[in-house]
């Protein structure tokens, strides 16, 4: 295989592989849920 | 040795707080002239006098401990628990030297939780200009508590404050109001049962209205020997307490702080009078807007037409330069394609926001808040989701965000769900692109077609987010109760540096955050466009040589064909006027072999696209976008801008780059496409319907994600993108059937 087939495959590989962790795995899309965070201020939010 | 401290920097909305902060950890936090910019607390590092290294805290602003908004909670959960690892050894309480009154009903109620405090009064270049005289010695004594004259726009007074931190050990931690004066046989009871708490931290936690203290309410009703009141009866305490501290705070301001009320009202209220008038308010916004949109047209034309032409110019340079092979295209047609089609909207993302930094800046934003709480009432919001509407020009994510500041959980339920449709400077390169090829130049009264279009996308945007509200607040059987109140911060001058520093980081972050999302799509549409499984994508040059062989080339080549040598013949006839014929004829040939030879490549790299991997996959996906007068190029666009909308040009720009040997520019490229029917496939229908699609469909992760953890449900989140989704997919279909 020549040197900027290989390249290609690699930078292929890095880009899918950045785009699974930003948008599939569920520990980015949920911002990192923080133990005790509070999302919601009101007793009548509904989020409960 | 050097000891570490916390300092909480606490105040009422825009009071300069994050100017404060800004200021003694030198970051660069956003700041504006109108309240709610800071909806989280933000931390940093300061270094003070004889070693101490104080941990700051910027925390949002809130008008009183008595809290009722989200945002306003963050304030008061830190100063309530001792074992927050942020608990502030010293609390700075900001104020404004206009509203010192009103601010310093926060001060007394920092001060009775027995925390250090040191109040700063800020904007004091203001003073001799609104008439104002402070005694400041005087004031301290009455209110037992050390000052900072602070001025965060000339950079005064910072030094004496980092004094004043630093020497935190000898503030006075004695109470402002004694509590037991609010209903002394109440609270001698809660001292009683509680006998080694703090009252005044009690009688908080009874009163708060939010629900962020669960456990130590509980605590304090599991008491058997102490009942609290029911909350009517509560409400009457705390304006009771109100009442008292209004009367402490009177007194101490009555020989310390004196206002010439001539020289302070005169020319802001006669201004607020034209601004905030029920039909000139609006005009005047009208004329603003257009003024923005318009500049968004014509002034940034000319450094984009160089964007354009440099990155075309660049791959060429890299085509011919670097040795030919896949990385080489790679380069060209993948990366440097998909980037340059967000590059060129730099200009564009740079002018709003500084139009929109401007209008903040100047203290306007806070007078269009208010002029919209009146057109919000009825559709079941108020001026203060405004400010998040007018945030979601730039991001939903922050606008979303933003909508903390909103009391009233309805409201902001609303509001969250309904800020994605405001459109966002995601949505602005789609926009571009699409009314530069589909509505013609020209233009009425001298605002020109194409800048009214992007207006009216804007006006569709803000008008869907408004209807939208308005079937919300019929459909949400939530009932809750919410009073607007906004500051109306003095106008003042903008500053430059603030200005400049909003705009650079504002288009930093569209160019670099949405950048490595387009530059990895742009690698892998390239990959999958250059690459196939079949012998259509293999023998695509033998397959298509054969085809012109028997055919000819295509329709379109042909015209192509003709349509370039014809200008160029006349640019002969006009330019090189004394040629012989012969000349001519020998020129023009030369011409037209070149153009067949560009031309058979094209329709062979046309070809092998049809039969490559995005090829397979777009004429897949191709039926469902069909009733919106879309190609299966458009339908891959709209699919990979389903993460992230501003990868919708950088897809158009990779695809129609891939295989491409000439040195052309996106639009012209996008502009040559053509459709079944030999039109080009960028029409007024078609266009129109991409654009509708664009200002309604969600095609944002992001906020899908922001939302979910605003309202900790995925319900919400899902609920938008159903309804969105569907709803654009319905406008674009009926825009494109009635228009074509």
């Amino acid at each position: 295989m020549e040197l900027q087939q290989l390249m290609v495959y690699i930078i292929v590989a890095l880009a899918v592989g950045y785009l699974v962790w930003k948008f599939l795995l569920p520990k980015s899309m949920l911002f990192g849920k923080k133990k005790g965070s509070k999302s919601c201020g009101q007793d009548n939010c509904g989020c409960g | 040795m050097s000891k570490n401290i916390n300092v909480a920097l606490i105040g009422n909305p825009n009071t300069g707080k994050t100017s404060v902060f800004n200021q003694l950890t030198g970051l660069k936090q956003k700041v504006g002239n109108y309240p709610g910019i800071t909806v989280e607390k933000k931390e940093g590092i300061c270094k003070l006098p004889r070693g101490v290294k104080a941990h700051i805290l910027d925390l949002p602003g809130t008008y009183s401990l008595n809290t009722t908004s989200l945002d306003e909670s963050v304030a008061v959960e830190l100063l309530l628990n001792k074992n927050d690892k942020n608990y502030p050894d010293v609390a700075v309480v900001i104020s404004d030297v206009e509203n010192l009154k009103r601010n310093l009903l926060l001060f007394t109620q920092i001060k009775d939780l027995r925390i250090p405090a040191i109040l700063v009064i800020n904007m004091a270049d203001r003073m001799s200009r609104k008439g104002i005289s402070l005694d400041v010695a005087a004031m301290e004594k009455k209110l037992d508590a050390k000052i900072a004259l602070v001025s965060t726009r000339k950079g005064n007074g910072i030094d004496r404050l980092k004094e004043l931190i630093a020497d935190y050990k000898s503030l006075s931690t004695s109470p402002n109001i004694d509590t037991t004066r609010i209903a002394p046989d109440y609270f001698g009871r809660l001292q009683k049962a509680f006998p080694n708490e703090d009252l005044y931290k009690l009688w908080l936690v009874i009163t708060q209205d939010v629900n962020f203290m669960p456990i130590e309410k509980k605590r304090i009703e599991d008491v058997t020997s102490f009942s609290t009141k029911s909350k009517d009866e509560l409400k009457k305490l705390q304006h009771k307490e109100t009442v008292l501290r209004y009367q402490f705070i009177n007194n101490a301001l009555k020989e310390t702080y004196k206002v010439d009320f001539l020289a302070a009202k005169g020319l802001r209220a006669s201004i607020d009078k034209v601004l905030t008038h029920k039909v000139f308010g609006y005009l005047i916004f009208f004329a603003i807007l257009l003024l923005i949109f318009q500049a968004i047209f014509e002034w940034s034309s000319y450094p984009q037409d160089i964007i354009d032409e440099q990155f075309s110019m660049a791959a060429e340079w890299i085509k011919n330069t670097l040795p030919p092979g896949v990385l080489t295209d790679l380069l060209a047609e993948g990366i440097l394609a998909g980037i340059g089609g967000i590059v060129i909207f730099v200009p564009q993302i740079a002018f709003l926001f500084l139009f929109i930094s401007l209008l903040e800046e100047s203290g306007y934003m806070s007078r269009v808040v208010f002029l919209m709480d009146r057109l919000m009432r009825p559709f079941g919001l108020s001026g203060k989701s405004v400010v998040p509407l007018i945030s979601g020009t730039a991001c939903a994510i922050p606008a979303v965000m933003a909508t903390r500041t909103i009391e009233n959980w309805k409201e902001r339920l609303i509001t969250i769900l309904v800020t994605p449709f405001t459109t966002c400077s995601a949505r602005l390169p789609v926009y571009l692109i699409l009314i530069a090829l589909v509505i013609p130049e020209g233009s009425i009264l001298g605002v020109s077609y194409q800048a009214l279009t992007l207006m009216l996308l804007y006006l569709i945007g803000f008008g869907m987010a408004i209807f939208s509200a308005m079937v919300l607040n019929k459909i949400l059987k939530i009932k809750s109760r919410g009073l607007f109140m906004v500051e109306m911060p003095t106008y003042r001058l903008p500053l430059i540096k603030n200005v400049a520093y909003t705009v650079l980081e504002k288009t930093k972050s569209f160019v670099f955050g949405a950048g490595k999302i387009i530059l990895a799509i742009s690698i892998v549409l390239w990959f999958l466009g250059s690459n196939g499984f079949s012998d259509d994508f293999h023998d695509a040059e033998q397959i298509v040589n054969t085809r012109i062989e028997e055919e000819g080339l295509s329709t379109y080549s042909k015209n192509y064909i003709q349509n370039n040598i014809n200008t160029y013949e006349q640019a002969l006839a006009t330019d090189y006027a004394g040629l012989t014929s012969e000349a001519v004829q020998d020129s023009i040939q030369i011409r037209t072999q070149d153009l067949m030879e560009r031309a058979k490549a094209q329709e062979i790299a046309s070809y092998k696209l049809e039969h490559s991997y995005i090829g397979y996959a777009g004429k897949a996906f191709e039926p469902l976008v069909r009733p919106l007068g879309y190609d299966w190029k458009i339908g891959i666009a709209v699919l990979t801008s389903f993460a992230a909308r501003e990868v919708f040009v950088g897809t158009l720009a990779t695809i129609y780059s891939v295989g491409s040997d000439e040195e052309e520019t996106i639009k012209n490229r996008m502009a040559a496409e053509l459709g079944p029917m030999g039109k080009p496939l960028f029409n007024l229908a078609s266009g129109i319907s991409l654009m509708l699609f664009y200002a309604f469909a969600m095609q944002c992760m992001s906020t899908l994600a922001v939302v979910k953890r605003e309202t900790n449900s995925w319900k919400w989140p899902l609920y938008q993108l159903a309804f969105m989704s569907i709803f654009a997919y319905l406008v674009a279909m009926v825009a494109y059937q009635i228009l074509s």
